[in-house]
């Protein structure tokens, strides 16, 4: 079995990279990064431990406990059990009315409903956030529903704006420029920055959407 | 009060910026040279940490609405103070009605003004940085314009003038190596430190874009995201090297050529576009070593203050 690259990126960052473990598994590799963020956090040894795909990024309050956390990971991560991570979900409220359904319906032969059905009945899982605060990247999207980003980009992507971008499908939590097909919106604030707790998700969670109207 | 007459390109509020937040994708922003809001804030004697103002280019006008101390920092944008010339890396006595310009300069794009007390907006996510792509901190989250008012605490005392040097400038930008030189070819890895680079145009808080005619550094990997960082050297398959800044997003899927070691990443605040720019991979001891000189200066010039302070107590 192929361990997962330790690299220390700087005197006070370290990369865990397990993205070359298992092109089909990469939701239960997920699964144990968000285990191991989850025990490096704890330990109150870092500043900022941020996971992406396959990979958890660890930076360091002081340089001099690099060497041991450069060399303790491996062990801590053999040492992950199977659904060690308990994830909390959320139930996403959501209009139906984006102004890009009707496309992506066509696009795919199917009709308006048959496009909530598909979204709405996935569970979706957080696997990190980025691009923008509370921006969550989600696993789960139903291959039917695959859709190819639209040609000319949006200036301007209303905050809550639900979407289909190729392989994803994604919650907007602020304005912003954006290539994906609007197919729906929520009025659930997933982001505000003058909240004790901004972000109502965290990587790991995992969600639904509640259809709750659908059209204008 | 300061207000804004004219705001230039870019005028922000920053301090350190945001930590402890990348894992939800908020980006750490702050002042892109944390060492000259460092000096400038020591000067006055102000928590290292206070709210600075970081001047882009120059070009911008402000009135002061009380008295006050001011330290200036960083490039030297030509500023006077009522029309008399005055110099980055001293501090000033600034009375109420006073005009503070910078025009431009030569060499150099930002400049920082620390105000005794520090710049009092409001605090978000422990900082008081602007996050100019997510629009939070700083006022209203947005870049300072015309007619804005800053608040700061006004100061009445006289404050005896002091000044600091700027730490040495290095030609050759250091970086760790990086972690994909097996997947990069020996080719471009020793293209990137063979190389001369120009600054691009299209450069800014989020990062400074390279060029090069020298060696062509394009590729054709691609990578799962992962995170980035301030100081995080993407290459996207055009071979137009990335020098990631404060204000860049937590998360990317370019591959890393290194990432520049902390001594050396204030520098990137003061290119221009079509300066030039040499990389040189350096071991983590050297990187090590870097910083502690620069905090060893840091630290001599803290104490220096400190004592003159003591000396000086009768003044306050």
């Amino acid at each position: 079995m192929q361990n997962p690259h330790v690299y220390a990126l700087s005197n006070n960052s370290l990369l865990f990279d397990a993205s070359h473990l298992s092109a089909n598994d990469t939701l239960s590799i997920q699964n144990k990064i968000w285990s191991l963020a989850s025990h490096c956090s704890t330990s109150g040894s870092f500043i900022d431990v941020v996971p992406a795909m396959n990979s958890l990024t660890l930076y360091l309050k002081q340089e001099i406990e690099l060497a041991k956390w450069h060399e303790e990971l491996l062990g801590i991560w053999n040492n992950i059990k199977p659904n060690e991570f308990v994830a909390k979900h959320h139930k996403i409220k959501m209009h139906y009315n984006g102004a890009d359904l009707n496309y992506v319906a066509n696009f795919h032969n199917l009709s308006i409903d048959d496009v909530i059905n598909l979204h709405s009945e996935a569970r979706y899982a957080v696997l990190f956030l980025g691009f923008l605060p509370g921006f969550a990247y989600l696993n789960g999207l139903n291959e039917h529903l695959y859709t190819p980003r639209r040609s000319e980009p949006r200036l301007k992507v209303p905050k809550g704006s639900v979407a289909i971008g190729a392989e994803q499908t994604a919650i907007y939590p602020s304005d912003s420029p954006g290539g994906w097909h609007i197919i729906g919106h929520t009025d659930t604030p997933l982001f505000d920055a003058k909240l004790k707790k901004p972000c109502l998700i965290q990587p790991g969670d995992t969600l639904e959407f509640i259809p709750i109207s659908v059209g204008k | 009060m300061i207000k804004v007459i004219k705001s230039g390109p870019l005028l922000t509020i920053q301090d350190f910026g945001r930590s402890g937040y990348r894992h939800l994708g908020v980006s750490q922003s702050g002042s892109l040279d944390p060492y000259a809001q460092t000096i400038a804030n020591c000067l006055l004697n102000n928590d290292k940490n206070a709210a600075v103002l970081e001047v882009t280019v120059g070009m911008c006008e402000l009135e002061f609405e009380c008295n006050t101390v001011i330290a200036l920092f960083g490039a030297d944008l030509n500023a006077t103070l009522d029309e008399k010339p005055i110099y980055p890396g001293w501090t000033y006595n600034v009375k109420q009605k006073q005009v503070l310009k910078f025009s431009t300069g030569r060499a150099g794009l930002r400049a920082y003004i620390a105000v005794k007390g520090g710049i009092q907006s409001s605090v978000i996510m422990n900082s008081r940085a602007t996050d100019l792509n997510a629009g939070f901190g700083g006022l209203n989250g947005k870049s300072l314009i015309a007619g804005d008012n800053i608040k700061i605490t006004p100061y009445q005392s006289e404050f005896t003038q002091c000044g600091a040097l700027m730490p040495p400038k290095r030609k050759i930008v250091r970086v760790y190596p990086s972690p994909y030189a097996e997947l990069f070819s020996k080719q471009i890895i020793n293209g990137f430190t063979q190389s001369s680079f120009k600054v691009s145009h299209n450069s800014n808080r989020m990062g400074v874009r390279l060029q090069s005619d020298d060696y062509s550094l394009t590729h054709s990997h691609s990578l799962p995201s992962l995170a980035v960082s301030p100081g995080s050297i993407q290459l996207p398959p055009n071979g137009e090297p990335i020098v990631l800044l404060n204000d860049a997003q937590t998360t990317g899927g370019y591959p890393l050529l290194g990432t520049v070691i902390e001594a050396d990443l204030h520098q990137f605040a003061q290119y221009k576009p079509l300066d030039t720019i040499e990389f040189e991979y350096v071991t983590f001891e050297q990187a090590l070593k870097a910083k502690q000189k620069l905090k060893g200066h840091l630290n001599q010039l803290s104490i220096a203050l400190k004592s003159r302070g003591l000396g000086n107590n009768g003044g306050r």
